[in-house]
């Protein structure tokens, strides 16, 4: 059994005085142990998706499925690192990694330990009392990390998370996500990316989604089987070969949607 | 279109019917003179705005683009600023009095200068905010097709500053409407100046009429006309006005709220909807130019501005500059009470304190009520609207009136000031507080929900932590607003008619042997019908050698006058009286009830004053009319009014200003910017 399943969600938004749709029958699943990455154009609801799952917005219909059980609100199983990092300015790198523990009604000695654990395991030890306005955009999503793993979910959502750090930075973080991807000590395992950069889709995917707009429906899918760790293969003309699948099938998608709108 | 048309045309309609109906059935000798109050008080706010509208464009542009320029006047301006207008207001008054010998003028143009004292900042603030948030590469690429001097001005710096002039103004014509009844109305050094208006109007109701219903009446006219306005131009302009604004962080989505008919059919105050959206840049740009960081430079020739500025200010207020006279001042009433200045600061800063922690707390709770459940939203905006356009200023008497009723004068007084400052300072925290909670990023607002914080733990874990800079800019505000308030709401001169001596104070010396006269005067008196009154006098200096009646009471007929027994070996005349003699008469306003002939016997000074207590007042129906009764609370605003309104102590006054002063830098200096500082610095990441 998929540890997720998407099963015909539907989103719209009011605008002015319509409804735009911005997911339209969307159906996909993810397995256990899986990386899959959602790309598509800007606008086409990858991110919608993402915060539907994660319980932050509820869809108009269809569901969502977490082993099998409906999914409407927050799950602490179920966590997610932000584009903009989503750090809370005034709490130090420690504080914000112990903030969903406080909630979860962990003492404090236990949950500071716990804490500094993480933000060693992300390479962040010495910056424990640094509040994130003295890190960098790296060192924020660090923290990001940390706090996301903290609580021992299952699955682990992705916002864009490396589309606001330099390239230099992006590529080292993608290999600190694959490392706690592949880490057999962490309970997670099962990731769902967001992303409009195919190259990282290809990349770190096992299975890429992609994603038209305007209504947002999965419109391809391509399966990456180039072996792991894939940083030899980067010059390789079989990474090549699924990029250009992706790069075809997100043509085709917008080739259609021009089409469509000159018929409106 | 055309419901808005109808809009406007129903709201006139309605406005007319309202004043027609006031004026058909409430009895008032000046009620037919409504319609002409209203418009002068129109014309004064209207040619005000102009006047600070041309001010604060040029001296805006000026202080944002020169350097130079803008070393001078930023910090003069400031220091203006954090001086409580009411408080330098006597000085305006004796300024103007002196420099054109009383009159109608002068007392127009100190109403005028005061409303422009009010009103000039938030535009001033505005348009220096709006030119330096012109982003560097519209200024570049202007630079490089060549766009120099009046015509960069034309064409990048005007249309960045329309949304902000627009919203200054906006907040500039609340402001007006604010203190309009304190600057038709004054009472100073035993006078009172008024100028024909609805301020001094609303200020007759209370103070001269003492008719409550009346009174209310006005306030709840006034609103309308305000509000009507509001809808009329602000409203509109703001809406063409939205295209053009560079920074899109003054824009606050009230998406749900803004589709509300009530809150579209009443012109808002300090929220303007923009369709959906809501503009209002004060707290911004005002509160962080107040508190940008002065260099030493600028803090030098702040200091040197504010040390001339306060020897220019006792050079033209003092006629006689000479030590004498300044001395003299420092020895006259109310210099005695100095001595209690400690805790009179203690007792309005305990007032301010008291209405700030109440006003932050429930404006706390509507703002975080407002902004995250729109049902509530739907509730307290038009509360807000509406409220927004009430001048408060014009709320004292009644709320005095009606509390001493209940719990007598002083407590009476006591609440009447604390609720005031509340519902002063109430406005701008909940605004900011309110615009804050909306700003919160989108991904806090996710992190918060996504680990499960709710209701309280939310509240204080996510929600005030962020709106923290913006709590501190309301307090700002909040308290800078009090402070004026407060000099009007520590002191209440109740129940307008007092017999008093004329003149106060004999400047003329007289030789031994020769004689002089003091009068004996009425104020504000309504249907007098009998007086009687006692006086005393130094009989070692002065004896009195006859008393006789004035033309007042005679003007409604024949008098039986009585002179009183002139008694110069106790120093007492009385009880002089005097009474109409065909009953059913009466006589109103102001004037002379009688003279007193004195001749000097010794050289030295020497006191006249009435009796307490001695003073009787009746009406044609034999009632007695209440003499003129001052409550006042202890404290810096009650000392501030008595120095600078009844006593016209000008050099007093200038030390209480500079005391308020220092305090409100002080507390900025010590309190506000550091506190903005310690949060700015995190909160950059939000």
């Amino acid at each position: 059994m998929p540890v997720l399943e998407v099963k015909n969600v539907m989103k719209a938004f009011p605008l002015e005085k319509s409804q735009v749709t911005v997911l339209q029958d969307v159906s996909f699943s993810v397995d256990k142990d899986e990386f899959v990455c959602l790309v598509g154009p800007s606008g086409c609801g990858k991110s919608t998706m993402l915060r539907i799952i994660a319980g932050l917005e509820k869809a108009d219909s269809g569901e969502i499925l977490f082993h099998g059980e409906p999914q409407t609100s927050p799950n602490p199983k179920i966590t997610m690192i932000f584009q903009l990092f989503g750090l809370l300015p005034w709490k130090t790198a420690l504080e914000n990694v112990e903030v969903p523990l406080e909630v979860h009604g962990i003492k404090k000695e236990t949950r500071m330990e716990i804490a500094r654990s993480y933000l060693r395991m992300v390479g962040l030890e010495g910056f424990e009392n640094t509040y994130p306005h003295d890190l960098s955009g790296g060192m924020k999503q660090r923290v990001g990390i940390a706090r996301a793993l903290a609580l021992q979910p299952e699955v682990l959502l992705m916002d864009e998370p490396f589309s606001s750090l330099d390239e230099l930075t992006a590529k080292t973080l993608r290999e600190l996500v694959l490392e706690i991807w592949r880490d057999p000590s962490l309970p997670t395992n099962t990731f769902v990316m967001v992303s409009h950069n195919v190259e990282e889709a290809v990349y770190m995917a096992d299975r890429v989604l992609i994603m038209s707009s305007r209504p947002g429906r999965v419109v391809g899918e391509v399966k990456v089987n180039l072996p792991r760790p894939r940083t030899q293969y980067l010059r390789d003309s079989k990474y090549f070969q699924s990029v250009d699948e992706v790069m075809v099938i997100l043509e085709k998608s917008k080739g259609e949607a021009q089409v469509k709108s000159q018929i409106d | 279109m055309n419901r808005r048309l109808i809009g406007y045309i129903v709201g006139f309609a309605v406005l007319v019917f309202a004043f027609w109906l006031v004026m058909t059935f409430v009895e008032n000798p000046e009620i037919q003179s409504l319609p002409y109050y209203t418009f002068r008080t129109l014309l004064r706010i209207t040619v005000t705005l102009g006047i600070c509208v041309a001010w604060g464009v040029s001296f805006g542009i000026l202080a944002s683009t020169n350097k130079t320029a803008s070393i001078i006047l930023v910090p003069f301006i400031d220091l203006l600023q954090s001086i409580p207008i009411l408080g330098y207001f006597p000085a305006v008054i004796i300024l103007f009095i002196s420099l054109f010998r009383g009159g109608e003028l002068a007392i127009e143009l100190s109403a005028i200068l005061l409303l422009f004292t009010s009103m000039a900042w938030a535009i001033f603030f505005g348009v220096v905010g709006a030119v330096k948030g012109i982003p560097t590469n519209v200024m570049e690429s202007a630079q490089s097709f060549g766009l120099k001097g009046s015509k960069y001005v034309r064409h990048v710096i005007l249309p960045a500053i329309v949304p902000a002039l627009i919203s200054g103004a906006t907040l500039a014509w609340c402001d007006g409407w604010f203190f309009m009844i304190a600057a038709e109305y004054i009472e100073y050094a035993g006078t009172t100046y008024w100028v024909p208006g609805l301020g001094s109007f609303l200020a007759k109701a209370s103070y001269v009429y003492g008719d409550i219903t009346l009174s209310v009446i006005l306030l709840v006219l006034i609103t309308a006309t305000v509000v009507y306005i509001n809808f009329l131009t602000w409203h509109r302009l703001m809406e063409r006005a939205t295209a053009g604004t560079y920074k899109p962080v003054l824009k606050i989505d009230l998406s749900g709220v803004g589709q509300l008919g009530v809150i579209k059919a009443i012109g808002p105050r300090r929220w303007l909807h923009l369709g959906n959206r809501i503009h209002w840049p004060k707290s911004l740009t005002a509160a962080s130019h107040r508190l940008r960081k002065y260099t030493r430079l600028e803090k030098a020739i702040a200091l040197v501005l504010a040390l001339s500025l306060i020897f220019l200010m006792v050079y033209l207020l003092v006629p006689q500059v000479s030590f004498d006279a300044i001395k003299r001042e420092f020895s006259s009433y109310p210099a005695d009470e100095l001595v209690n200045l400690p805790s009179y600061v203690a007792l309005t800063m305990g007032r301010l304190g008291i209405a700030y922690v109440i006003s932050l707390g429930v404006a706390l709770g509507m703002g975080i009520l407002a902004a995250e459940h729109k049902k509530f939203a739907a509730v307290f905006y038009p509360v807000y609207d509406i409220g927004q356009a009430v001048p408060i200023l014009a709320l004292f008497p009644v709320l005095f009136i009606t509390l001493s009723r209940t719990f007598g004068g002083v407590i009476g007084l006591e609440i009447t000031s604390i609720v005031m400052l509340v519902l002063d300072m109430i406005w701008y925290m909940f605004l900011n507080i309110v615009s804050a909670i909306r700003n919160i990023p989108s991904e806090i607002r996710e992190v918060g929900k996504l680990f499960g914080f709710k209701g309280l733990k939310r509240i204080t874990h996510v929600v005030i932590p962020c709106i923290l800079p913006a709590i501190v800019t309301g307090s700002i505000l909040s308290w800078g607003t009090g402070w004026n308030t407060i000099i009007f709401s520590e002191y209440m001169p109740y129940g307008a008619p007092t017999i008093y001596l004329e003149p106060t104070t004999i400047n003329q010396t007289y030789m031994v042997g020769q004689n002089f006269n003091v009068s004996l005067y009425v104020s504000d008196v309504a249907s007098l019908y009998t007086w009687q009154t006692q006086v005393n006098f130094n009989l070692s200096h002065l004896q009195c050698i006859n008393v006789s009646e004035g033309d007042f009471l005679r003007s409604a007929g024949e008098t039986q006058f009585y002179e009183g027994e002139i008694n110069n070996t106790s120093g007492s005349i009385g009880p002089i009286n005097s009474t109409l003699l065909e009953s059913g008469r009466g006589v109103n306003g102001s004037g002379q009830l009688a003279i007193i002939n004195f001749q000097v016997l010794q050289p030295g000074n020497s006191e006249i004053s009435l009796s307490e207590g001695k003073t009787k007042m009746l009406d044609s129906n034999l009632r007695i009319i209440p003499e003129s009764k001052v409550y006042s609370l202890p404290g810096l605003g009650s000392y501030l009014d008595k120095t600078g309104y009844l006593y016209g102590n000008t050099v007093l006054l200038i030390l209480l200003l500079a005391i308020i002063a220092t305090i409100v830098l002080l507390m900025e200096a010590l309190v506000w910017r550091r506190l903005l500082r310690k949060f700015e610095k995190y909160h950059a990441e939000v």
